[in-house]
């Protein structure tokens, strides 16, 4: 009895927090002539917005392959290796997991400009490449495991780039997976940096051309706006959807260990 | 041979962090600083002047500055308990055998990833006249409103977006700690003949305690940025106004914001597990 009072409570709030999304959906397939999908087509079509797709994808595989890489390079690193001042340059990882990124939004701007970066793909990712969090959570997942496997190898007189790509590398699977979800969502989702060092249409990503399309064009056609922003949604939901049990676990359990 | 051995790795492991540390975050950060102390507009370099504590005074001045930060302390104060509480509701509710159970994950889940475009959107549609919120109202007979051109509405109203975006993925780190309470504590209280509530209040909520901390500690940076009145001052004065070493000073005043905070959280969190688990930033 309790527990079908319990499941109705929670149907009742996951269709209220439901609310807004799906009449978002409803907005967004709604035109003159019925339900269709001529706005996602007209948007799909309105010239950039395949551009901005190219671009956030090209540079979340980036962002993500440099993660995993130099992340896993850093956290072997600090868990593995006796460093003098390690203690404090670990401080600095955690710091700056800390502390909002926006802080150096101007003097990152005006260096980009003075790089003559500004408008690149180098923009989009290089100061992406190395996010401290994932350092810190690839070195706790390490500090789990036994140094055991490393040992033997070391034995046998494997060298350090060996042992860490094929001996250690292998047995971080589920770490690095979380490490890949984590720096997909926060690259794809990344909206005020990207705004900030591009500025010609051919090099935005999504949620820029998103927000564009916003004061542009389409600033008060629900319609249009609606079908935009599920667009660029899509992709990492049905990626959610496919993966969600991984995605959950990982997000909110899977650094327990 | 030993010593050469174990030091010459280090460097090339940390090498690529320390670049992209020391070029993209340590020297723009120390260039921020230097920059507070000059006036410094981009289209007229050549007439930068020093200005010593200038830019500091005038933040102190700056109404400005006042209703922002009074805004961003309204917005923690205002949010981080109602999130924290629905979030242990919603937690509480799920931590059954159900049906439907991943279901409900999945939706509870959803909102953590959208983009902070989507979702102002999203919520710009609910509020507006024809939106969801107003249309809703007006079928039930009752008065529409200009919830976001209404300064008395506008706050609250961009504050429970943050929550709605929020609770979710509080609420399931919270039911993750509920699973990870072992049966025999139940089966103890229930020997000792303690009623629901003392349950919850004497096992369940201690044993919650670090995810608690979590959550609060998180909660307070907001998946969409509680500073964002601050941040968009910075970005108004940087971008719109273009007085760079005015907006340095406001950054950093952001900084030394959540600087105080992040030593409050670390000391929280150290004092009661190791940190275990943390969100996406916005």
């Amino acid at each position: 009895m309790m527990r079908y009072l319990r499941w109705i409570v929670l149907l009742v709030a996951i269709v209220l927090m439901a609310y807004p999304l799906g009449w978002m959906i409803a907005v967004s397939l709604r035109t003159s002539e019925g339900l269709n999908l001529r706005y996602y087509a007209d948007v799909w079509n309105s010239g950039p917005f395949d551009r901005y797709f190219i671009n956030s994808l090209a540079v979340a595989a980036v962002v993500v392959l440099g993660n995993i890489v130099f992340c896993t390079m850093a956290g072997y690193a600090f868990a593995r290796y006796r460093i003098r001042g390690g203690k404090l340059l670990f401080f600095l990882v955690l710091s700056t997991i800390m502390l909002p990124k926006q802080v150096i939004l101007v003097p990152l701007y005006i260096e980009m400009q003075r790089l003559g970066l500004i408008d690149s793909y180098w923009a989009l990712t290089l100061p992406f490449l190395v996010d401290p969090f994932n350092i810190f959570l690839i070195r706790q997942y390490l500090l789990g495991i036994p140094t055991d496997c490393e040992e033997a190898a070391r034995i046998d007189g494997a060298g350090e780039l060996f042992i860490l790509f094929r001996v250690v590398f292998p047995m971080l699977t589920p770490v690095l997976a979380v490490v890949a979800i984590h720096t997909t969502l926060t690259n794809w989702n990344s909206f005020l940096f990207p705004f900030i060092l591009t500025n010609s249409t051919s090099m935005r990503t999504l949620p820029v051309g998103l927000a564009l399309l916003a004061q542009g064009a389409y600033s008060i056609d629900w319609g249009h706006l609606m079908a935009g922003a599920v667009l660029s949604a899509l992709p990492v939901v049905v990626a959610f959807l496919i993966f969600q049990r991984r995605i959950i676990g990982g997000l909110t359990t899977g650094m327990t260990r | 041979m030993s010593r050469r051995r174990r030091v010459s790795p280090v460097v090339w492991l940390l090498l690529p962090w320390a670049l992209v540390y020391g070029a993209f975050f340590v020297f723009p950060f120390l260039f921020s600083f230097v920059l507070g102390f000059l006036h410094y507009n981009p289209l007229n370099v050549a007439n930068t002047t020093f200005v010593g504590a200038g830019n500091v005074t005038r933040l102190f001045g700056d109404a400005d500055f006042h209703s922002a930060l009074r805004n961003t302390l309204f917005f923690v104060i205002g949010t981080v308990p109602v999130t924290t509480t629905l979030a242990l509701a919603l937690a509480w509710l799920l931590h059954a055998p159900l049906p439907m159970k991943d279901a409900f994950k999945a939706a509870m889940f959803l909102p953590s990833i959208l983009s902070v475009v989507v979702i102002a959107l999203l919520f710009k549609l609910f509020y507006a006249p024809g939106g969801a919120l107003n249309e809703t109202l007006r079928a039930l007979g009752l008065q529409t409103h200009g919830w976001l051109t209404d300064p008395a509405t506008a706050l609250p109203a961009i504050m429970a977006m943050d929550i709605w975006a929020a609770v979710g993925y509080y609420a399931l780190v919270l039911y993750a700690a509920f699973t990870s309470i072992p049966e025999s504590l139940y089966e103890a209280a229930t020997l000792e003949g303690a009623g629901h509530w003392a349950t919850f209040r004497h096992v369940t909520l201690p044993m919650l305690k670090p995810a608690l901390g979590f959550v609060l500690v998180m909660t307070q940076g907001g998946p969409l940025g509680s500073t964002n009145t601050l941040v968009m001052m910075l970005y108004d004065t940087a971008f719109r106004r273009l007085d760079y070493g005015y907006s340095s000073v406001i950054a950093y005043a952001v900084f030394i914001l959540s600087g105080v905070f992040s030593v409050f959280a670390l000391r929280r969190m150290r004092s009661q597990t190791p940190v275990q688990q943390r969100g996406m930033p916005a």
